[in-house]
């Protein structure tokens, strides 16, 4: 990511930011727990659900039982990570545009992009990526096929260009509130569009899997990480990942800038 | 920068918004969905004006002025439609790593610090964000902290604060990287009297031992006297006037109060000028500027006088008939403009 002082200085800045914000929510312990009990449900419904569909089927369109639960685990993991560093920002952002009090974010001597992009972080919401990591980690287990050495590094990456990915979706679509001021919903569509991530997406009909590769990158967020440890990655898709991810990331620079430009801030 | 360049220059200055426009009700409401009108507000138009280091400027006009969109355009937060803008040498929208670590915002009526932290971890950030030594960081920090009278008040969640507390806590934050350019928004707004004082003070300090330049808007005319020497008065993004406090007086109040207590007791002073009161057995007499010396000698000659003032009018009214008079001169060149060109 193009910043001043490079992306060191951009990990540094978010340390920082995570330390304080994360020192202030350990006092509010109710959040913990509330967050335990969600993730709970949610993991309760996705696992009966899963139960409920291979108690009629052996596979689903080649996937087996313990390869959907990686897909599972992949969808709680990459929902912990969106919710905890990636949508608060985002939200963030926006009330800040709704509110003026963006104008303090943009004299400050930093690259704009990067400040609202470190400044919130749910530390709670780790609740969810500890699941994912060891629903994961089960699933794996079980898999018939086994895994090789390289496979969790490229799950790493696959991970991680997945989550750039989704930041430049939700960086877009907030950069939209500079027009638009409300963008309330938000919020509630990506929710939504996400779940569908729940199941890999190449068993859905094919507009729908394409939308949701290159239109909503849930494809990229959860199946290709998935694919990578269910030994169905190609390094075509991994290039492609990577490419789609670079090309992203450039028109998220440049849509932030154009959209700077245009802000006027909510008048005194 | 170039010796000869001021901190603040501003030449030919213009902003023009571009703004959605539909007719009240649900049909246009419907209609503005589909296809939206749109119209040109000109919010700031040919301004020009330089500031000097260390000056402290009121920037004064009633709201919708423009005032607030000139600070914004001096801070590089909006693009200037056309005009030259530079602020310490260097054009503001560019916003230079350089320059944005120069210069400082305050709003009176917003926060930058968050609201669910301690205004002491704020302050981290922000250290961290200007990339501030450990020891000048905290050295600023506390000396702000004393001069503010803050105490222990920066360790309570900013959300708990009352509101000026809660401003002397922005301000210090956004000084911590003690910029040379203050663009002040109205800082002292909703507070009472005696923090309004101390904002004031805080600020007329800070000028002092840093030489900063300050740009002040506020709507409270004791901000102003106490702290700006020079005036701009903006209305209708236009500059009506720019020089001394006490020349905005001179120039468009032409009266004087002349206030007179009688020894022996209530007089009818009306022959001598307008009686705009009368309290505590003191009259007070609004008179033409011109007359003052001569009706003073008068009231001397034919009265008993205990006690006798003379003094501008407050600034209040002056501003309040600057205003007027500006309204009116806008009203008569547009019913002009259009009655030139008929469309």
């Amino acid at each position: 990511m193009p910043t001043r002082g490079g992306p060191l200085r951009t990990l540094r800045l978010f340390w920082v930011f995570f330390r304080v914000g994360a020192m202030n929510e350990l006092q509010y312990r109710a959040n913990f727990i509330v967050q335990i009990f969600q993730s709970a449900i949610a993991l309760g419904t996705g696992l009966a659900v899963l139960a409920l569909v291979f108690s009629q089927t052996g596979e689903l369109n080649g996937w087996t039982h313990a390869e959907l639960l990686a897909v599972m685990g992949v969808h709680f993991l990459m929902g912990g990570i969106i919710g905890m560093a990636i949508q608060p920002n985002m939200e963030r952002l926006m009330d800040d545009v709704r509110r003026g009090t963006l104008d303090f974010t943009l004299t400050k001597p930093d690259d704009s992009q990067v400040l609202v992009s470190v400044r919130e972080f749910r530390i709670w919401r780790a609740v969810d990526v500890v699941i994912g990591a060891g629903v994961l980690a089960y699933a794996v287990s079980q898999l018939q096929t086994g895994i090789t050495v390289a496979d969790p590094f490229v799950f790493a990456l696959a991970l991680l260009l997945g989550a750039l990915m989704i930041y430049c979706f939700w960086l877009i679509l907030t950069t939209g509130a500079f027009w638009v001021v409300r963008m309330d919903q938000i919020a509630e569509l990506f929710e939504g569009v996400y779940q569908s991530g729940r199941w890999p997406v190449t068993i859905y009909p094919g507009w729908l899997a394409i939308s949701l590769t290159y239109l909503v990158p849930v494809a990229f967020a959860v199946t290709v990480p998935a694919e990578a440890l269910t030994g169905r990655l190609t390094v075509e898709t991994l290039a492609l990942a990577a490419g789609f991810a670079i090309a992203l990331l450039a028109f998220t620079r440049w849509f932030w800038r154009f959209g700077l430009k245009h802000y006027s801030g909510a008048s005194a | 920068m170039t010796a000869a360049e001021s901190t603040i220059h501003v030449d030919a200055l213009s902003k023009t918004f571009r703004v959605p426009v539909r007719e009240a009700g649900l049909r246009a409401a419907a209609k503005s969905l589909v296809h939206r009108e749109h119209k040109d507000v000109r919010a700031v138009e040919a301004v020009s004006f330089e500031i000097q280091a260390g000056e402290v400027v009121g920037f004064l006009g009633p709201n919708g002025a423009g005032k607030t969109t000139t600070l914004k355009m001096l801070a590089g937060l909006l693009y200037p439609t056309s005009g030259v803008v530079r602020v310490l040498g260097h054009v503001p929208s560019r916003r230079e790593s350089v320059f944005l670590r120069q210069i400082t915002m305050v709003m009176g009526n917003r926060n930058q610090l968050q609201w669910d932290l301690p205004a002491l971890d704020s302050y981290e950030l922000i250290r961290a964000i200007y990339r501030l030594p450990a020891e000048q960081f905290r050295e600023t920090r506390d000396a702000f902290i004393e001069l503010l009278d803050l105490g222990d008040q920066i360790r309570k969640p900013v959300r708990n604060l009352s509101l000026g507390e809660r401003m002397k806590a922005e301000f210090v934050g956004a000084l911590l990287h003690r910029p040379g350019v203050l663009y002040l928004d109205e800082p002292t707004i909703g507070l009472d009297v005696t923090m309004q004082k101390r904002i004031r003070s805080f600020v007329a300090e800070y000028n002092q031992q840093y030489g900063a330049t300050v740009l002040l808007t506020s709507h409270y005319m004791a901000d102003v006297e106490a702290l700006c020497k020079r005036v701009i008065v903006i209305h209708h993004g236009r500059i009506l006037f720019d020089g001394g406090l006490a020349d905005l007086a001179a120039r468009f109040d032409s009266t004087k109060t002349i206030g007179v207590t009688l020894r022996d007791g209530v007089a009818d002073l009306s022959p001598y000028g307008d009686v705009i009161g009368t309290e505590d057995g003191k009259s007070t007499l609004r008179v033409p500027r011109a007359d003052a010396p001569r009706i003073t000698s008068r009231l001397l000659a034919d009265l008993d006088v205990a006690d006798l003032t003379i003094e501008d009018p407050p600034i209040e009214d002056v501003i309040e008939l600057v205003f007027a008079d500006a309204s009116r001169a806008v009203d008569e060149a547009r019913t002009a403009e259009s009655a030139a060109s008929p469309r």
